[in-house]
């Protein structure tokens, strides 16, 4: 224990690091401090050992923020992968960019009307990805400070050059439902089927449900499609690692934080859950606001701020499979390089919608949704030999079945979720060498993540923007003087966007420099 | 009797058989669901007697909410403006809590009955919002409004009169509390401003306890007694009352209704330095740019009670209102509490007007009053709180 920390920050997941990076780049003295053995949470490459190494949770970039790379000055190696959208009579889709194709070539006739939508999606998705990097706007007061009138001129200003007929549009879809615009738009089938399940993947929502319009065009943010980072995800939150301790920030793990010190309505640092004090002017929690309400204790509190703390939505419905495979799979239908893309398994938005259904009710469903991808193919360096890890994102699971979970029930999800892909891989079940389930159960105990939700906190329209994580606390700072949230809990949301983090960030440096 | 039904309309109280046969203007009031006298016989006997004799006033209607385990007192502290810390166990507090925003949900009297044990008497439905105020602290909270009876028993001979009833609570100072038999618990509090106590016990007892007290009052000219006689002593003592002083913020349908315990003149009853309590950081911020509105004791010329009435500055621009006004009897004065928005009532306090209609026989005549702003209750006698009180 030396001195005091300009800030301690809780949790070395992508955000926290983003955070931290943040504040030792503009000078501050800054510790990290993880309860795990490594950087990463959510974002980890791990070794699953037989010589393969591949993504723990999640496994690719949808929107991460150019101005988070830019401003940290990281580098990253990554590359962006098509998305095909497997299709059950084996007339899989290959989706890149704006363009649509058959993957064994030739005209996709919804090619055209694909390639509008997803122009126009991206569109509008840029409108909205503009809010991402600075806080909500605040209406706290009545728009009190010229800031804040600034903040929402040019909000209205931007979508006001949309023109009228995209302001209108804009408008009109922004709360709708996915299935909905995307079917106006595009036939039912493996197409439409992976819109709809990246509108909804990591909530709890079917497309059909309201707000999934806001979730698509969140992840499209910065013009839709994926990344895989070289070196897995982990390669990210090692950039992050590296940029934070660079800036002279400090790193401390197996450090779990057991309280927020708090003194005359102030924050003075935290204990250690082995009991070691750390004093510090901030704390930047990137948990989710209960369990960061819980650190520094209920009395600190407004009592609404704890009722709303409690009533945060957060139930996960994603379950991991991580496959180590002895040989790359054969998928009839789909060449070398195409395998090596994003499979979508969601053969129409109807199957999205329906599979949907069993988790209201605590159960899996029968027919998943799966987001997988093969990132050995692409990063030969992930595994020895010929081995490859086939990471799969998996809904619905809820986080815990009626009953409970039991050896039985993961068993029969991970076999739900091998015969599932088996459809496209027939030659699959043989070449497991291991598999690894996590449960969104499994991922909360993990990762400390409430329900084990990817976002921490659900994100529809009642937890979003100036709203996010809830009503009174959407601007970073958490009640007490010197306590923020720099987590996915915060405004803009999950994903590893980065953005979170670096907000929380700059509001703290903003309160010190004013 | 269908024990099934569910009552409609207002429902009887405890003693509502005692008041029935006392009643002769049969006026009657809803109280929190109760039937409540409004007057008993008349306003004026029965106001004469809180400042002379001894009246008896049924507050069963009152919520009580009991609040017990090792972080009661933690749970209080955060919730209520002032230090529950140092309110002492056999000791009763006056408390008023505000929502996040530093708006007055309500306030009421804290009872400490042990160093974990707490009663909080007050007017508005609180059990929901105590609930979320407990949550986080090792506490149990209990609704016990209908479980526990009180009898308000005040005026100069009140402490004869229980002395006669066999209770002598002459070491007892204002503002204590004490179990005095099995099932009945006394404490010096009231809201009259002056000498008097109330008298708690379980539902089915306080028919037994007013009978007690009733004969014992033969000799010390006790009366039974309704709100209008009530309203006029609390008035002149000073006393504010939800929903006419201020509105508690969670009944409140419209912006912008609530009003911060500084507002309301109870500013040097926040206590700023024990941690944090329910809406200290907007308190604090109020503190800095200064209050909207104040509440003030006003004399107002004439005798025409002002109740409701809007208040001028230079007889022109309408800067508050009067939120209780009443003719004292005692005091011989025109008496009002009113609010006035900042910054009259606090730097700017003189040429203000007081708006009245009168009717002299069919003839209505509008009248601008001048007021006078008081900074003392209107209403203060030593024997409210003398020690051992004096035997009137």
């Amino acid at each position: 224990m030396s001195g005091v920390f300009d800030a301690v920050v809780i949790g070395a997941g992508h955000n926290g690091l983003a955070a931290a990076a943040t504040l030792a780049r503009a000078g501050m003295r800054v510790l990290v401090v993880e309860r795990a053995k490594t950087v990463g949470g959510m974002a980890k490459t791990v070794d699953w050992g037989a010589g393969a190494k591949g993504p723990e949770i999640a496994h690719l970039l949808y929107n991460l923020s150019p101005a988070v790379t830019r401003d940290l000055k990281l580098s990253l190696d990554t590359r962006s992968l098509p998305t095909i959208a497997l299709s059950p009579d084996g007339a899989h889709a290959v989706m890149d960019g704006a363009s649509l194709i058959f993957a064994a070539g030739g005209m996709h006739p919804q090619a055209a009307d694909y390639a509008a939508l997803h122009e126009r999606l991206c569109r509008f998705a840029a409108f909205l990805g503009q809010l991402s990097d600075k806080p909500p706007p605040s209406l706290a007061g009545g728009l009190a400070s010229l800031r804040d009138i600034g903040g929402m001129a040019r909000l209205g200003l931007g979508l006001k050059r949309m023109g009228k007929a995209d302001m209108r549009e804009f408008l009109r879809v922004i709360l709708s439902n996915a299935h909905d615009l995307i079917l106006d738009e595009l036939p039912d089938g493996p197409i439409a089927g992976a819109l709809a399940a990246d509108a909804v993947r990591g909530v709890w929502a079917g497309p059909r449900g309201p707000g999934s319009v806001f979730t698509l065009l969140y992840r499209m943010g910065q013009g839709g499609g994926a990344a895989l980072p070289i070196g897995g995800i982990g390669a990210v939150t090692d950039a992050l690692a590296r940029a934070a301790t660079t800036a002279g920030a400090e790193l401390r793990f197996g450090a779990g934080v057991a309280s927020v010190e708090v003194e005359a309505d102030t924050v003075r640092g935290v204990t250690l859950e082995d009991g070691t004090k750390i004093a510090a002017t901030a704390v930047l929690s990137s948990l989710a606001p209960l369990p960061s309400l819980h650190l520094a204790g209920a009395a600190h509190f407004d009592v609404e701020t704890t009722r709303r703390a409690r009533k945060v939505r957060a139930k996960g419905t994603v379950a991991k499979l991580n496959i180590v495979l002895k040989s790359a799979p054969d998928i009839p239908g789909l060449t070398d390089a195409q395998t090596a893309g994003r499979l979508i398994v969601a053969p129409s938005a109807a199957y999205v919608e329906s599979a949907f259904n069993p988790v209201k009710y605590g159960a899996v469903s029968k027919h998943p949704v799966i987001e997988a991808v093969i990132p050995s193919l692409t990063d030969p360096s992930l595994c020895d030999g010929d081995r490859q890890v086939l990471s799969a994102v998996v809904q619905y699971v809820p986080h815990t079945p009626e009953g409970g979970w039991t050896d039985a029930g993961r068993a029969a999800l991970t076999r739900r979720i091998i015969d599932t892909l088996a459809a496209y891989m027939p030659g699959l079940p043989e070449l497991i060498e291991g598999k690894t389930l996590l449960t969104p159960a499994d991922i909360e105990h993990l990762t400390g993540a409430p329900g084990g939700h990817w976002h921490h906190a659900e994100m529809s329209i009642d937890q979003l923007l100036t709203v996010r994580p809830m009503n009174g606390m959407a601007r970073y700072a958490f009640g007490v003087s010197g306590l923020y949230l720099c987590g996915a809990s915060a405004h803009p949301g999950g994903d590893v966007t980065g953005s979170p983090g670096p907000n929380a960030a700059r509001r703290l440096l903003q309160e010190r420099s004013a | 009797m269908n024990t099934h039904t569910v009552p409609i309309g207002l429902v009887p109280g405890p003693v509502h058989d005692r008041l029935e046969a006392l009643s002769r203007a049969k006026s009657w009031m809803g109280w929190a669901g109760y039937i409540s006298p409004a007057v008993l016989e008349t306003a004026e006997f029965e106001y004469f007697a809180i400042r002379n004799q001894t009246t008896l006033f049924d507050i069963s209607p009152m919520h009580k909410y009991r609040i017990t385990g090792p972080g009661a007192e933690a749970m209080l502290n955060r919730m209520v403006i002032r230090d529950v810390t140092r309110i002492a166990p056999g000791r009763v507090g006056y408390v008023m809590w505000c929502d996040q925003d530093g708006m007055v949900i309500d306030d009421g009297t804290l009872f400490r009955l042990g160093d974990a044990d707490f009663r909080l008497c007050c007017q508005e439905l609180m059990y929901s919002w105590l609930l979320d105020a407990g949550w986080g602290f090792d506490v149990q909270i209990i609704d016990e409004s209908h479980r526990v009876a009180g009898l308000s028993l005040q005026g100069p001979t009140s402490w004869s009169l229980l002395k006669e009833a066999g209770l002598d609570l002459g070491d007892m100072k204002p503002f204590d509390c004490r179990q005095v038999e099995p099932g009945l618990m006394i404490s010096r509090t009231g809201f009259t401003g002056d000498l008097g106590y109330e008298l708690w016990t379980g539902w089915d007892g306080a028919g037994a306890l007013w009978d007690r007290l009733w004969a014992a009052g033969r000799n010390w000219g006790l009366r039974a007694i309704g709100y209008v006689a009530l309203n006029i002593a609390r008035i002149e003592a000073g006393f504010i009352a939800a929903g006419m002083e201020f509105q508690p913020v969670h009944a409140a349908r419209r912006l912008h209704r609530g009003r911060t315990p500084i507002e309301l003149g109870f500013g040097r009853m926040v206590h700023w330095d024990k941690g944090h309590f329910n809406g200290r950081r907007a308190l604090l911020g109020q503190l800095g740019k200064g209050s909207r509105y104040s509440l003030v004791k006003v004399d107002i010329a004439g005798f025409k009670p002002a109740h409701g009435a809007l208040i001028y500055h230079r007889k022109r621009r309408e800067v508050g209102y009067v939120t209780s006004g009443v003719w004292s009897p005692t005091t011989k004065r025109n008496i009002a509490l009113a609010e006035l928005k900042a910054p009259y009532g606090t730097t700017r306090t003189d040429d203000l007007w007081v708006e009245l209609y009168v009717n002299e026989e069919g003839r209505w005549d509008r009248r601008m009053l001048p007021l006078t702003i008081q900074d003392k209750p209107f209403f203060i006698n030593p024997r409210a709180r003398a020690t051992p009180p004096g035997p009137f």
